[in-house]
This record gives structure tokens, C-alpha cells and sequence, in this order.
């Protein structure tokens, strides 16, 4: 018997549009077959229904993967939010999404109703999705499932800027990023990715902290070489 | 409630951070203090149009014109009028206001001459009209807007119109295919350069980015154009600032304002060129290719850039393939000017016809066995330039 994972669809880790035909369901049989974001069934076919790069998780997870400006909350993302108004029972949070964010005043480590934390409107905070679907406001928390604080919360000084969702995603993947890898060899600095494309870096020294984000910021459409490239160039044109 | 929550409020540790690094004289994309971003015109697709790029900032302007009554008090002169619209992928929460002040200084100001507008007087005036669009808000608005709108004037070219008519008063408006449309008559650009303020007026940047604007404590903007002449200037509330620091922004805006005349005027000589190219070509097409072509296309552009021409030589004898585009870089973009589009239009020469070396030389585009048509078309103007002989 041949095995009994299905073939990989050849589209696998290349770019897809909507109406592409992913995979054709007919040759395969008692096969199930996880579907992630932006693939949808279609009698006997699966197609996609966003563009972006199609991704396989062995042995049978496929999904789309795209870049946007905007971000789609879901749940268990970890991202940057601002703090835009204060409620006695929650902070209104802004992630970038359709919606603002309800982050309860008492989702933190060892919060009660003495301790809350103070947070003036603009605060910036690195949370995590508990709850989020189209309908209803998202829901954070910052505190890890254990229920332990894991670097969440308020950061301060540092200078934040923007990118897309598809950025975000490749600053995170391991092996590191190249781009964060050059400049992390020469330089010192701390970096939080929040996965709705929002990055906060801080280093002590202001010139630092604009060389790493103009170096991230440019190095989104560039591949890895070319990244160390420009990392080079910019180091070398500091010292 | 909705419009609190789409617009963009920096964090606090941005506030702070924009100010610590310009203590050290150091801004947040890695300018200096006193630079303006990356400046891209572009003018293309019809007379009168023009998208500007200022860094992340883009505004496009479209000009048009119509007949109408005078002003009773002032029943010589044309009117100005300018336009601006916000649309909402510029910027999510648009408050209207801020920009209007460019669209103010550049309709007060006597750049466009009015007079050369009025057809009848007291009777039919033309009235230019300037629409311009924020496609996207990266910050400095004002500046790109002036700019955009300048560019789109200088190469709006109005219909030629003739009193006549039974009774001497009636008005005819030529149609842009029999007589050719005429420019508007710009005495001076006057160019608008923004200064933002921090830290209680000590500190002052240029050409402020989205980020910047939204922690600046003032602004202000000076017009001022490429002789020197102080046009404008615009202050609205903020701090308070100390007027050794206005008289030094003035100084440096004067500078940047000869350096964005000449780079606008770059931009619309080298879209002047290749509008002129068109319609050399578009003759040859009912012309025979033996018999040389009448000078009637030299004259009426009377104007000196044409031994750019020549890249209509270069397209072989063949009469289909010269109503073809020559370059379709249709893009002037402010850093180059004509020469490049010579020679990209000599390299796909050298693709059809043998090699020969293009080095932008009239003669060697007439070697390909052009038409006689073309080559004598262009020979008036070259005969002066270039003695050795085309053959």
C-alpha cells in the first residue's frame, strides 16, 4: 500500500491566489486533511480563498499564509498593544485590529482589585489573545496560560513602529530572522514582535535603537543575503 | 466615538523616544535635522496632471479650466481656485482643515498670472481649477500638495480660444487637435518648505514624518520662492518660537526651495520633450517615406529641446513600427532628465536594427536607413550641431 499520507499539493511553500485549485480530493481516499486559514472545500477540490503562500505542516495541516497591513485577532497570538481608554473593569486596548481590545484589569500576575495597575492613555503593552472572533470585541490577558507574568505587560522607553503581519511572522521564525541575526552580532539591543505588526525595540543609546528599526524596516522584501548585506552597510556607515 | 479610535495615537514611549533622539540631533528615519525626503514627480498620463512622492506622503493634482463669468471688481482676470479631497485610505481619520492652508497660499499668491486668462473682458474669463488628492498621509501634507499643484499647472496647457463669431463677442474654443492647446502663464513657483517644532521651539526639523507631526509641539511654514521672495508664512498656534530661529528657517527654506524649483522644473521640461516626440511622430504615419517632411511640426514647437528627437530616426524604415513608442518611460522622475531616455531608446534600436554605437549622437540613429522623412525633419534643427555627415 502506498502511504497513506496524501501527496503534498504542488503548490506547497509557492504563492497562490484566490480560485486555485489546491488539492484535488478525487485521487485520495480515507485521508483526513486539516484545513487553516484561507482554503475552503469545494465539493471535491480545495481551494484558496486569500493569496499568500501555501503552507504544509506535515503530516496533513495546509494553510495560506499572508502579509497584510491590518491584523485578524486569533486567539493565542501574542501582540503589542496602546492603550486607549481605561474602564473600571478593563483597559480598551488598540491592536491594529477591526475591533479594540478588552484587556481586564485583572489578568495580570497576582492582580486584585488593590493592585491594579495604573496605565496612562498611550502605554504600550505586550499581551496575549484569549478570546477573539469577528462578532465580538477580543478579549487579552497578560499573563501566560499558568497564569505567570512571562515578560507581559507594560514596556517602557524603547520606540515602536509598524510592519506587516507578514513581517512580523518572519521576525519570529526560527531559525533567526537574518536580518535580526546581523545586527544582533554587532549591536545590543531588546526587540518585542507583536504578531499584529507592531515591533518595540529599546538599546541604551538612541542611535541603536534608530539603526535596528530603520534596518528592520527595510529589510522586508529583501532575502536573506541581502539583508546581511544592508546590515553591513549600515554598521559600517555608523562607525 | 469611531473617529477617536481609527486615528493613530503614538505611545507614550514614542513621545518620548522622538524627543530624546532629536536632543542628539538624531530623527527617527536617520535624516538630518535640515533634509527633505526622497522628492518624486511624476508626470504623465495627460496635461495638467501630476503625482507627487515626498518620502511615504502622496498627493496627486489635476487641473482643469472652464468659462465663466468675471468677478464684477475684477472683470480682467481669471480666477484660481483649489481644491482639496481626503479619501480614507490616506489616513483613517481625516479632519479636514490642515492641508486647505497650502491650497490658501497657493491661490493668494500672484504666482499664475490672471490676466492672461480673460478671453472678454467682463464677459468670459477662464477659471482654472486645481483638484488635488491626499492618497496617502506620511506627513508634511502641505508640501507635497504645493508641489504637486505646481507641477500640474506647469504643464496644464489650456484650449486656444478666438473672439469672433457674428457679432465679435461670441466665443470659439478651438478643439486641442486643430489648434494646440496653450500653456498658463506662471511668473514664479513659490514653494512651500515645513519646519516642525520640539522641546519648546529649541529644536527644529524639516519636512516632518507622520510620526513627528503627531509628538511636534508647532509648525510652520514658509513659502518662498527660487528668487528669494518670501511669499508666505504660516504659523498656526502651537509654541511659541523665538524669531532668531524664524529667521534662520528662512534662510535654510530659501535654499531648499531653489533646489525643489529646479527639480520640478526638470521633471516638466523632460515631460514637455516627450509630449513633443508624440506628435513629431504621429505625422510620418500618413507621410510617404520618400518625400521629406514640411517643417510645419518644427515651428510650432519653437522650443530648444528637441535634438532629443532624434530617437525617432532610429526606428527602422519601416512606417508601422515609427508611430510605435520610441521609450515608454513615460515616468520623468526628478532625478533624471532627458539624457537617459535617449539612451534606453538607443538600446532597443540597437536590438532591431545592427548594432552601431549608440552613444545618443543624431547621426548614428540616422545611419539605421530611416525614412528620409524623418531625417530631414530633424535636420533643420541639427544642421548646426552636428557637421559630419548623417548620409
Amino acid at each position: 500500500m502506498e502511504s497513506r499520507r496524501p501527496p503534498p499539493s504542488p503548490f506547497v511553500e509557492n504563492y497562490v491566489v484566490p480560485g486555485d485549485v489546491v488539492l484535488d480530493l478525487s485521487e485520495m481516499t480515507n485521508q483526513t486533511i486539516k484545513l487553516g486559514a484561507g482554503l475552503r472545500q469545494e465539493c471535491d477540490t480545495i481551494q484558496a480563498t486569500s493569496s499568500g503562500k501555501l503552507r504544509l505542516s506535515k503530516p496533513n495541516k495546509y494553510w495560506v499564509e499572508s502579509s497584510q497591513k491590518r491584523y485578524t485577532p486569533s486567539v493565542e497570538d501574542t501582540v503589542l498593544g496602546i492603550v486607549v481608554d481605561t474602564k473600571p473593569d478593563n483597559f480598551l486596548v488598540d491592536i491594529k485590529g477591526p475591533n479594540l481590545a478588552f484587556l481586564p484589569v485583572l489578568a495580570f500576575e497576582g492582580g486584585t482589585r488593590r493592585n491594579i495597575p495604573k496605565f496612562e492613555i498611550g502605554t504600550l503593552i505586550y499581551a496575549r489573545v484569549v478570546k477573539a472572533n469577528s462578532i465580538m470585541n477580543p478579549e487579552l490577558s497578560c499573563m501566560d496560560a499558568t497564569g505567570k507574568a512571562a515578560e507581559f505587560g507594560q514596556l517602557k522607553d524603547g520606540y515602536m513602529f509598524d510592519t506587516s503581519t507578514g513581517m512580523s511572522r518572519m521576525l519570529l521564525s526560527s531559525p533567526t530572522c537574518p536580518v535580526l541575526e546581523a545586527l544582533g552580532k554587532k549591536l545590543s539591543f531588546e526587540i518585542a514582535v507583536g504578531l499584529n505588526g507592531r515591533v518595540w525595540v529599546n538599546a541604551p543609546a538612541p542611535n541603536t535603537v534608530i539603526l535596528v528599526s530603520n534596518a528592520i524596516i527595510r529589510s522586508e522584501s529583501l532575502s536573506g543575503i541581502k539583508q546581511r548585506a544592508m546590515v553591513e552597510n549600515l554598521l559600517q556607515k555608523l562607525t | 466615538m469611531s473617529m477617536d479610535q481609527l486615528r493613530w495615537r503614538p505611545t507614550v514611549n514614542e513621545r518620548d523616544f522622538i524627543e530624546r533622539a532629536l536632543q542628539s540631533d538624531l530623527r527617527v528615519d536617520g535624516r538630518n535635522s535640515f533634509d527633505f525626503r526622497t522628492l518624486k514627480i511624476t508626470l504623465g498620463r495627460e496635461d495638467g496632471t501630476s503625482e507627487v512622492q515626498l518620502g511615504e506622503t502622496r498627493v496627486m493634482a489635476y487641473v482643469t479650466a472652464q468659462l465663466v463669468q468675471p468677478y464684477r471688481d475684477r472683470p480682467n482676470e481669471g480666477t484660481l481656485a483649489i481644491f482639496t479631497e481626503f479619501s480614507p485610505m490616506a489616513d483613517p481619520a481625516f479632519e479636514a482643515g490642515h492641508p486647505g492652508e497650502s491650497a490658501i497660499e497657493l491661490g493668494r499668491s500672484r504666482a499664475v498670472d490672471m490676466e492672461s486668462l480673460c478671453v472678454v473682458a467682463g464677459k468670459q474669463v477662464w477659471s482654472v481649477r486645481v483638484d488635488l488628492h491626499i492618497l496617502d498621509n506620511g506627513g508634511n501634507l502641505i508640501d507635497a500638495a504645493n508641489i504637486a499643484a505646481l507641477a500640474a499647472l506647469s504643464t496644464f496647457r489650456r484650449p486656444e480660444c478666438t473672439v469672433g463669431g457674428d457679432d465679435g463677442q461670441q466665443v470659439i474654443v478651438h478643439d486641442p487637435e486643430v489648434r494646440d492647446p496653450i500653456p498658463l502663464t506662471i511668473h514664479h513657483m513659490p514653494i512651500a518648505v515645513t519646519f516642525a517644532y520640539f522641546g519648546e521651539g529649541n529644536i527644529v526639523v524639516l519636512d516632518p514624518t507622520y510620526k513627528e507631526e503627531a509628538v511636534m509641539g508647532g509648525r510652520m511654514t514658509a513659502t518662498i520662492n527660487s528668487n528669494g521672495d518670501v511669499c508666505a508664512i504660516q504659523k498656526a498656534g502651537g509654541e511659541g518660537v523665538m524669531s532668531g530661529v524664524i529667521m534662520q528657517c528662512l534662510r535654510i527654506a530659501s535654499v531648499k526651495a531653489a533646489d525643489i524649483t529646479s527639480k520640478i522644473k526638470k521633471a516638466v521640461d523632460s515631460y514637455t520633450t516627450e509630449k513633443d516626440l508624440k506628435k513629431v511622430k504621429r505625422l510620418p504615419v500618413s507621410v510617404p517615406q520618400k518625400i521629406h517632411v514640411t517643417d510645419v511640426t518644427m515651428e510650432n514647437k519653437g522650443d530648444g529641446e528637441l535634438e532629443t528627437q532624434t530617437q525617432t530616426a532610429k526606428t527602422p524604415s519601416n512606417v508601422q513600427q515609427i508611430s510605435k513608442d520610441p521609450a515608454p518611460m513615460v515616468e520623468a522622475s526628478s532625478e533624471e532628465d532627458a539624457q537617459p531616455v535617449t539612451d534606453s531608446s538607443n538600446a532597443e534600436a540597437k536590438s532591431t536594427s545592427n548594432p552601431h554605437g549608440a552613444n545618443g549622437e543624431s547621426d548614428e540613429a540616422q545611419e539605421i536607413g530611416s525614412p528620409k522623412s524623418l531625417k530631414d525633419a530633424i535636420k533643420p534643427k541639427h544642421k548646426r550641431k552636428k557637421k559630419s555627415g548623417r548620409s
